[in-house]
């Protein structure tokens, strides 16, 4: 049933596309006809997913189109601020769908991933040491591994293997968490403390690799899904104190931490120096007033790191408060559609799942905007999808598209709807 | 499974509660945050409205003026007629090293920089019009800034005339200057940033010294507040208070002395006595109420003066009692509480901005007088008044002297860090006002490190300052 | 000119966002709705298409809650009423009692047809996860949660 009246929302998409690149276009002479190639590129990137969902079935058909708009609206501005950003991150874009897939189908076809407990947090050591032996330092945090020209981020693979983790480890123990009302101190809560020791061992290993902004990140998607899987009062007290007592030492004796916090706080105080990146971003994002200043019109690259952390500053600059709050309803709408696929899974295992991978893109998201507009202070974590990185990116997809594939798995009648799926091709 | 459900929504409802925090913030931020902060000067984008704007002029309060922006395509200049005769006061606006003092606080009114400034630029931006910005008319008078600089020049130390009744300033003069026009900066840029001297520190606002005898003054007036006025000294040439001796100047003997004529001959001796008596709440309570260790509004930054004592011993009440030890006064300061004492007691907020005006000649903004502080009670102040024309008529103040006018003074000669070392180092301070009965002027002079005695030095420029004023 | 351009155009490139914000929330609440329509019914069962939609020229829905007596045809006055020109005026009827759902032909010019077998005069039994085609359509018969056991 066509329904003509309304607009089909990967309609907008492309119209987001065209508007966006022929905009750019026109931008600076002379006419770079690279970027008409650019952004058809990207209408027909997210034209071939969508239908690739659509006529396959394959599961929800909002992830991908959200993401998609998303990612669109990210090559748009990272095009506007630097051609060959732009350009790369549409290659990383493709690449990415085709993570997506990937992953889509390798973690259907594998039906593995909740025997590999132990596997998870060995995964996660190894990518730490080899971060440890091989990384190169940027920015202050060692945590860049080069291979070639190309570089990845480790710690980005470590958020879904954390996940994976928590929901592998409470699937196999599940019948012990389910007696647990009180805790007893005593032999057979040993589980909790090995789960606890596992999340707080990543924690640590974020830590360790100062990388605050992700440790916040895996804290909270833990302490979230204790809440839902393990509903132990005391238990989520002690996280709970144990965070506190991180949080604090580190406000008080990890410097950097502290320069983080005091320029939250009171980023007029020093300007120039260590206020610098936020009040550029807070100049930034009050320029642009309720609808931008126009595509191209705007100076965003005033705003340092405007690339990664202070893309969503930028977006705000020339597409509005309007536009950074249509972002903030675009996130809220994915994590929405992720949540009901966590709702509606039955399976132990694949529930927590999604509910972590949900988690992961609620919090990196509301963590990364807060810091920007000073609601909190700043940590350095990327924007997902938006962002530049190919490893964000990536990685983000490849969370995706196992969302999808859980979605697209056992709802309630699930024998039959893969008959049909496997039938209808 | 069906509480993991539950617990679930609740979970989403949070992140819902998030992103609604995320959104009000936003709006908050947009509809009362941002007016606030866009206007500061880190904010690049204001430097675009530099090129599309003619910056506004400066001029004194009978329309000299003494800044002013050409523009020739495209390009424009910033043009200082006097040279380094404002280079203290108004500062530099410069591309390459930005902007100070006056061209940096009032930037926003120099280039009519309002929000939603794009909205009343549009009409400009169409036609093509060049925008204007405002023109500041200053307090200062520049016939009187150019005697204060002739007298000045040469020393370093800074000079201010003010009108105790209404707070303007005159004239605010500080040695050593610059040329503030663009290629003698950058020419010179390197020299004068690496000077020992500090060029570009404007002493009046910014130079902290020790006041000296100058704040005997205050003393004084804390000594007739709590009934100390008719008391009397015997001055023996030193005082020995808890171990440590005191001496007048050269150690000089002056004998039995009342409150008057030991303000009037500068006697360290009975007043090191009298900060001891009067006890440290007193001593820290006036300064406070003069306004030491309190952030003073004004046009451009002014330092506080400072008074950083915790605790108090004898020696240090002594100290401060004749203006020496750990206190530190702006050159402006002392200017204002001249101001006061001869304004009944009152300090008037000092300004240097008289009005700002668009360029069809339409006032924007003018300034009002407003009171400062109430530093002593009317009575007070005319006793205080009393001892400081005595000062110049008979004392140490005698070189500020003019014929038919009746003017109160206190000379300062301070000892500072270098003056403990070498000779001749003293800091020589004048603080000043006239006419006795009806002000119409107050002067501070500071000469740093100039040796001799404020007497000698100072008063002189404070009197031929205050002729010119006066018409004398 | 670009200015004017961008000045002009960022106002669409809002709207159009958030255009397709509200499609798709528009779209997340009709799913919703046929999911509550279907919730309700939940207890009943019902049959779902299985050709594409777009491949077909008539209006299909994609799942149909069986009642007792409930005919499909092409004529109108069925209680489902489907375009197809391989579809009789009355093709076929749902028939539930005793707990069990049963298809019987009425006549059909085509046939109706039960995991292949073409349907003679009785009604047939069905049970969860047969296919059915009538006319062109394909569907699959789910049954009611109290049936299913």
């Amino acid at each position: 049933m066509r329904v003509l009246k309304y607009p089909r929302p990967v309609e907008m998409i492309v119209l987001v596309n065209a508007i966006g690149f022929g905009l750019l276009f026109f931008y600076k002479k002379p006419y770079d006809y690279f970027i008409l190639i650019a952004g058809l590129s990207v209408i027909l990137l997210v034209g071939f997913g969508y239908f690739a969902i659509r006529k396959a079935k394959l599961g929800d058909g909002y992830l991908f189109l959200i993401s998609g708009m998303l990612s669109s609206i990210g090559i748009i501005m990272l095009y506007r601020l630097d051609r060959e950003l732009g350009f790369k991150q549409i290659v990383w874009f493709g690449i990415s769908i085709a993570a997506f897939f990937a992953s889509y189908f390798l973690y259907r076809r594998y039906q593995v991933w909740e025997r590999l407990t132990c596997y998870y947090p060995a995964i996660s050591l190894f990518l730490f040491v080899a971060t440890l032996l091989f990384g190169r330092s940027i920015n202050g945090a060692k945590n860049w591994i080069f291979i070639g020209k190309f570089s990845i981020q480790p710690s980005e693979c470590i958020k879904i293997i954390f996940v994976f983790f928590i929901a592998a480890f409470f699937n196999k123990y599940k019948e012990e968490f389910k007696e647990l009302t009180a805790l007893r101190f005593k032999k057979e809560d040993i589980k909790l403390y090995i789960l606890m020791s596992g999340a707080y061992m990543h924690l640590g290993l974020m830590v360790i690799q100062k990388e605050w902004g992700t440790a916040l990140l895996l804290f909270l998607v833990y302490f979230m899904l204790v809440y839902v899987l393990i509903n132990n009062r005391l238990f989520m007290l002690i996280n709970a104190g144990m965070a506190s007592l991180g949080g604090i030492g580190g406000i008080l004796f990890v410097s950097h931490i502290k320069v983080r916090v005091d320029t939250w706080l009171n980023p007029w105080k020093d300007i120039a120096g260590k206020g610098y990146q936020i009040t550029q971003s807070l100049f930034a994002i009050g320029s642009g007033g309720f609808f931008g200043t126009g595509i191209g019109l705007g100076r965003p690259d005033f705003i340092p790191e405007v690339n990664t952390d202070f893309i969503f500053s930028a977006i705000c600059e020339e597409m509005g408060i309007f536009g950074g709050v249509a972002i903030v309803l675009l996130y809220f709408i994915l994590a929405y559609r992720g949540f009901k696929i966590a709702l509606y899974t039955v399976e132990n295992f694949t529930k927590t799942l999604a509910l972590g991978l949900t988690l992961l893109f609620g919090f990196q998201t509301f963590i990364i905007v807060g810091g920007v507009i000073k609601l909190i202070p700043l940590t350095g974590i990327t924007l997902p999808f938006i962002s530049y990185g190919g490893s964000s990116l990536i990685v983000s997809f490849i969370a995706l598209g196992i969302l999808q594939a859980i979605s697209a798995g056992p709802a309630a009648y699930v024998t039959r709807k893969e008959k049909l799926d496997g039938e209808s091709k | 499974m069906e509480n993991q459900n539950k617990r679930i929504t609740h979970v989403m409802v949070l992140i819902c509660f998030l992103f609604l925090c995320i959104v009000v913030y936003l709006t908050y931020f947009e509809v009362f945050v941002k007016d606030k902060i866009l206007t500061s000067s880190y904010n690049r984008r204001q430097w675009e409205q530099e090129d599309t704007t003619l910056r506004g002029s400066i001029l004194d309060r009978n329309g000299v003026v003494l800044a002013k922006s050409t523009m020739d395509e495209n390009k424009q200049e910033r043009i200082y007629p006097y040279g380094s005769l404002y280079s203290q006061v108004i500062g530099y606006n410069s591309k390459a090293y930005g902007k100070s003092l006056m061209e940096l606080y009032y930037n926003n009114e120099l280039l009519n920089i309002r929000e939603y400034s794009s909205i009343f630029n549009f009409k400009e931006k169409l036609s093509g019009e060049l925008k204007t910005g405002n023109n500041l008319y200053l307090t200062i008078d520049h016939k009187l800034q150019e005697k204060a600089e002739q007298l000045l020049r040469g020393k370093n130390g800074a000079v201010v005339a003010m009108r105790p009744k209404t707070g303007e300033i005159l004239a605010m003069v500080s040695k050593p200057d610059f040329d503030p026009s663009s290629t003698k900066l950058a020419q010179n840029w390197e020299e004068l940033i690496k000077s020992k001297d500090s060029p570009f520190l404007p002493r009046a606002t910014q130079g902290l010294y020790v006041p000296g005898s100058t704040f005997k003054v205050l003393t004084a007036a804390a000594a007739v507040e709590n009934g100390m006025e008719d008391r009397t000294f015997d001055d023996k040439g030193s005082i020995t208070i808890d171990g440590k001796i005191f001496n007048n100047f050269n150690s000089h003997v002056y004998g039995n002395l009342d409150l008057k004529s030991a303000l009037a001959v500068s006697s360290n001796v009975a007043f090191a006595q009298i900060g001891s008596e009067l006890g440290e709440k007193v001593l820290k309570e006036i300064a406070v109420r003069v306004g030491m260790n309190r952030e003073i509004p004004f046009d451009i930054p002014l330092n506080s003066s400072r008074f950083p004592y915790e605790s108090m011993g004898k020696t240090d009440l002594a100290a401060v009692g004749m203006g020496q030890g750990k206190l530190l006064v702006t050159p402006l300061h002392m200017a204002m509480i001249a101001s006061g004492i001869g304004n009944n007691g009152i300090i008037m907020k000092p300004y240097l901005v008289d009005r700002v005006v668009s360029s069809s000649d339409i006032t924007q903004k003018s300034v009002k007088p407003d009171k400062f502080s109430q530093i002593m009670s009317p009575e007070t102040a005319q006793k205080v008044k009393d001892m400081m024309q005595y000062v110049v008529e008979t004392g140490t103040g005698k070189g500020a002297a003019i014929k038919g006018v009746k003017i109160a003074g206190k000379t300062g000669t301070a000892e500072n860090e270098l003056s403990s070392k070498q000779k001749n180092k003293e800091h020589a301070w004048f603080i000043c006002f006239a006419p006795v009965d009806d002000p119409q002027v107050a002067v501070a002079v500071v000469l740093e490190y100039s040796g001799s005695t404020g007497g000698a030095l100072a008063a002189p420029i404070a009197r031929d300052l205050m002729r010119q004023v006066l018409g004398k | 000119m670009f200015e004017i351009f961008s000045s002009l155009l960022k106002y669409i490139f809002i709207s159009v966002i958030y255009l397709f914000i509200f499609a798709i929330i528009r779209m997340i609440y009709l799913d919703i709705y046929s999911m509550n329509a279907r919730r309700s019914g939940q207890n009943l069962p019902y049959i779902k298409l299985i050709n594409r939609r777009d491949s077909l020229e008539m209006k299909v829905e994609e799942s149909y809650i069986l009642d007792n007596n409930l005919t499909i045809g092409r004529a109108m006055g069925n209680r489902i009423t489907i375009a197809d020109p391989f579809l009789s005026g009355q093709h076929a009827v749902f028939d539930i009692s005793d707990g069990s759902c049963s298809l019987k032909d009425l006549g059909s010019t085509n046939g109706t047809f039960v995991n292949g077998k073409k349907l003679e005069n009785a009604p047939v039994v069905l049970n969860d996860g047969d296919r059915i085609r009538i006319g062109q359509l394909d569907f699959i018969y789910v049954a009611g949660l109290e049936v299913q056991k």
